[in-house]
């Protein structure tokens, strides 16, 4: 193999095909990347049997061949070559590196002995790349980290008519946005669980593609997702499970809310959260007035705050974890947000509080991203 | 400590102006009895006992009335009431003795934030820093013992001292409705008189064995030589207990998540293989950890199995839940996935155990916006209030009727814990707070 590219251009795709890869493995071949040189085209792939990214880009190819070399390593070397291009020649067992005075030997790793990649057949649907990486960003932060319960670690994707819609919980808050979805063959209902830590690296991947391609393969025995835009494809396993049915906690109607300045709002909470113990909550008393804000802590340390606040319906105090909160305001994306408070019968369970976006004081915001967030219990 | 009765009680009976003596130790006086007086004070000053009035229950708690006639807690209902046979049988009532427990801790954390909780009914209390605001620890002591009193109706006993150790005799000694201060320069003066058996971690076999060199109180034991004391009770023992026969006790007042745990296990008259009667059995021992979670206002994090096989190979197993759960569905799920996991099919297995650790208070832990124990949870506590009124065995699980290796007399089973089954000879269940 012999074959000569663009440094700017390798050094993209290694970052591409190596981002995914898990830090540890258990398996070292699961560690590296996959080169292919055939024709014009150089083709990176790695894979670990849960992810798969694979990139082609083009190269002068002296003579095809095929070699696996260690991704990090590659990575790193790829990121701090000289401007100069990149020269590959595989010397007996090695691969020499060749850029500008630069010389690197790195050993290859059995090629025969790597997976092959799954390939991914199957009707796709088309996701503008603006869109869904906001919509990652907003949503894959309510995504539970406890690998305790799998199910809620990944975030649901959900299809229907032109829509797309994304779903995260941890169980002490759901996130819910929907998104634009252009496809023909993609049946309305398909549902996705999507490992929430690769979506999130997706959302940066594909945030400045015009266009994603996203196909869905369930039914078999392994079911997986791909996205490719841009000559990069990435594919992901499923979690397996059934996904908690919690859109139908959001309320249909809630008559009792209070519209706030985000940013205002967002760094109040910051400052009165301060004398705050970790994991204790912040009380949120709404009134004509305003918006109250107090906190005690330990060794009888306190804060409070005032902020103005449109309020609608009767005064309503809430106690809210304040990182919970301001995970939920700075997905909004928007100058005001309203909070809405539902009730219950239950008076060991407050009932939950939904934030939603304002573009004005008056004016609920055109986005439909939902954000549903459990109270505390209030302690006085 | 083996006298229950209030007899050879001292108490600090004028203020002092003390200040070393700053760890409290709060013991209600014979709580779950005086919970119900409060609300039957007509049998005040009369024997009293709370259980149930089964052949095979036990007693939970009695007066100090009915303790002069030598009835103590954990006696088996029958010989208690032989003991003292006009003693009055009252039912017990955990959601209040639940409802006074946590009143009671409200008042202590008003005195200092530093309040180690040891049980529902006593804890340890630092007070160093609350002394240039409430005055001595005699005054903060008696303070709170008034406000308990004004607030709920009950009295409680308190042993002020430098350290744990001796701040939880001297309670022990001021016993009931009294309170003793042993300022550090006369801790030895206190202990050293007392029994052997009054030191922490001396049982019925450490005593035997110590008595077998002559030591009758801790004096005897602080002037005997730690070599002596090795060959009897080996290395750790003897270096703790010196230490604490000399009034050196170095562990802190540590208030906020306690370390506890709250288990069943049982073992087999013969080695169980079948899947279906383990199952059984763990979420029969899965529903009385339950109970009790329930009754202690606690949830757990973690669930633990214990399995000794056959060769007596023991090994225990822990998952973490998703969410810290009081339910015996939950708890006996878990379990089996467990010994499920642990254990090669077929295998014979001479003891099981079911345990609940990384317990928090029911009312600390945040609730999330479903929770998939609701509808267990409820018909579980349904379960305790029907137990409470007609005894445990009262109304049960039907997949706990069916026929196993052993309780073949589940249903006449009465008692608010572990009994010894007659049908069945088997070893009995083996409880405890830990």
């Amino acid at each position: 193999m012999k074959f000569q590219v663009n440094r700017d251009v390798f050094a993209d795709a290694v970052s591409f095909a190596v981002k995914l890869l898990p830090q540890r493995t258990t398996l070292p071949i699961l560690s590296g990347v996959l080169l292919r040189a055939e024709g014009d085209t150089l083709t990176l792939s790695s894979f670990d049997y849960e992810v798969s990214a694979q990139t082609a880009i083009t190269a002068d190819i002296e003579e095809d061949g095929t070699v696996l070399v260690s991704g990090r390593l590659l990575s790193e070397i790829a990121s701090r070559l000289p401007n100069a291009p990149v020269q590959f020649t595989t010397e007996d067992n090695k691969i020499a590196v060749r850029c500008g005075s630069a010389r690197f030997t790195l050993s290859s790793m059995p090629v025969e002995e790597y997976p092959s990649l799954p390939i991914v057949d199957g009707p796709a649907g088309i996701l503008p790349g603006d869109a869904f990486s906001d919509a990652v960003g907003q949503v894959s932060v309510a995504a539970s980290r406890d690998d305790v319960t799998p199910v809620i670690t990944g975030v649901q994707l959900e299809i229907a008519q032109n829509r797309l819609s994304l779903v995260a919980t941890d169980r002490y808050r759901v996130a819910v946005r929907e998104i634009d979805w252009e496809s023909s063959a993609v049946a309305e209902g398909v549902t996705a669980l999507v490992p929430a830590r690769t979506l999130a690296e997706l959302g940066k991947i594909f945030g400045h593609s015009a266009q994603i391609e996203v196909t869905i393969v369930t039914g078999g025995d392994r079911e997986l997702i791909a996205f490719s835009a841009d000559k990069k494809t990435v594919t992901s396993l499923l979690i397996k499970g059934n996904f908690p049915p919690v859109k139908r906690l959001f309320p249909e109607t809630v008559d009792n809310y209070a519209v706030m300045n985000t940013a205002e709002l967002i760094e109040a909470t910051r400052r009165v959260a301060l004398v705050l113990e970790r994991d204790a909550a912040l009380r949120y008393s709404f009134s004509v007035d305003g918006l109250t804000l107090e906190a005690i802590g330990s060794e009888n340390a306190q804060a409070s705050e005032t902020i103005d606040a449109h309020l609608v319906g009767g005064d309503t105090v809430v106690s809210l974890k304040p990182q919970f909160l301001i995970d939920g305001l700075a997905a909004v994306h928007s100058e005001f947000v309203r909070i809405s408070f539902t009730k219950t019968d239950n008076p060991n369970k407050p009932g939950p509080v939904l934030i939603t976006s304002q573009s004005s004081k008056d004016q609920p915001g055109a986005d439909n991203y939902r954000y549903l967030l459990q109270p505390n219990l209030l302690l006085r | 400590m083996s006298k229950q009765d209030g007899s050879g009680r001292q108490v600090t009976a004028a203020p002092t102006a003390d200040t070393s003596a700053s760890i409290l130790h709060l013991d209600m006086d014979a709580f779950f009895a005086s919970v119900e007086l409060l609300e039957r004070p007509e049998l005040r000053g009369r024997p009293v006992i709370v259980g149930h009035r089964g052949a095979r229950s036990v007693v939970t708690a009695a007066t100090y009335e009915a303790r002069r006639y030598g009835v103590n807690s954990a006696m088996p209902m029958a010989l208690a009431l032989r003991r003292c046979p006009n003693a009055i049988v009252l039912e017990p009532h955990y959601d209040r003795y639940q409802h006074f427990s946590r009143e009671v801790m409200r008042i202590l954390g008003d005195a200092t934030p530093l309040v180690e909780p040891l049980s529902i009914d006593e804890a340890f209390l630092d007070v160093r820093g609350a002394v240039p605001l409430f005055g001595p620890p005699f005054a903060i002591a008696t303070a709170l013992r008034e406000r308990i009193r004004s607030e709920t109706g009950l009295t409680a006993s308190v042993g002020a001292a430098a350290t744990k150790f001796v701040a939880k005799l001297a309670s022990s000694r001021a016993k009931p409705d009294g309170l003793l201060v042993v300022p550090e320069a006369d801790t030895i003066a206190f202990l050293h008189p007392q029994p052997i058996t009054a030191l922490w971690g001396v049982g019925a076999s450490t005593e035997e064995r110590l008595a077998r060199l002559g030591l009758r109180t801790i004096g005897d034991l602080a002037a005997t030589p730690l070599d002596s004391l090795r060959a009897v009770i080996g290395e750790a023992g003897a270096a703790r207990l010196h230490e604490l026969a000399w009034g050196r006790d170095p562990r802190a007042v540590t208030p906020g998540r306690d370390e506890k745990s709250i288990g069943h296990e049982v073992t087999f008259e013969r080695d169980v293989s079948d899947a279906d009667a383990l199952d059984r059995e763990l979420l029969r021992l899965s529903t009385r950890v339950a109970e009790r979670l329930r009754r202690g206002g606690w949830v757990a994090r973690t669930v633990a199995v214990k399995i000794r096989f056959g060769d007596f190979r023991t090994i225990t197993r822990s998952r973490t839940l998703a969410e810290p759960s009081d339910v015996a569905e939950r708890l006996s799920r878990e379990a089996r996935a467990l010994l499920g996991e642990a254990r090669p099919a077929g295998t014979g297995i001479r003891l099981i155990g079911v345990r609940a650790e990384n317990l928090l208070p029911a009312g600390s832990v945040a609730r999330g916006l479903w929770d998939d124990d609701e509808p267990w949870r409820e018909t579980e506590t349904t379960l305790d209030a029907v137990a409470e009124r007609f005894g445990r065995g009262a109304i049960q699980r039907a997949s706990l009727l069916a026929p196993g290796e052993r309780r073949r007399s589940a249903l006449s089973t009465h008692g608010t814990d572990s009994s010894t089954d007659g049908a069945a000879p088997s070893t009995d269940d083996v409880g405890g707070l830990d």
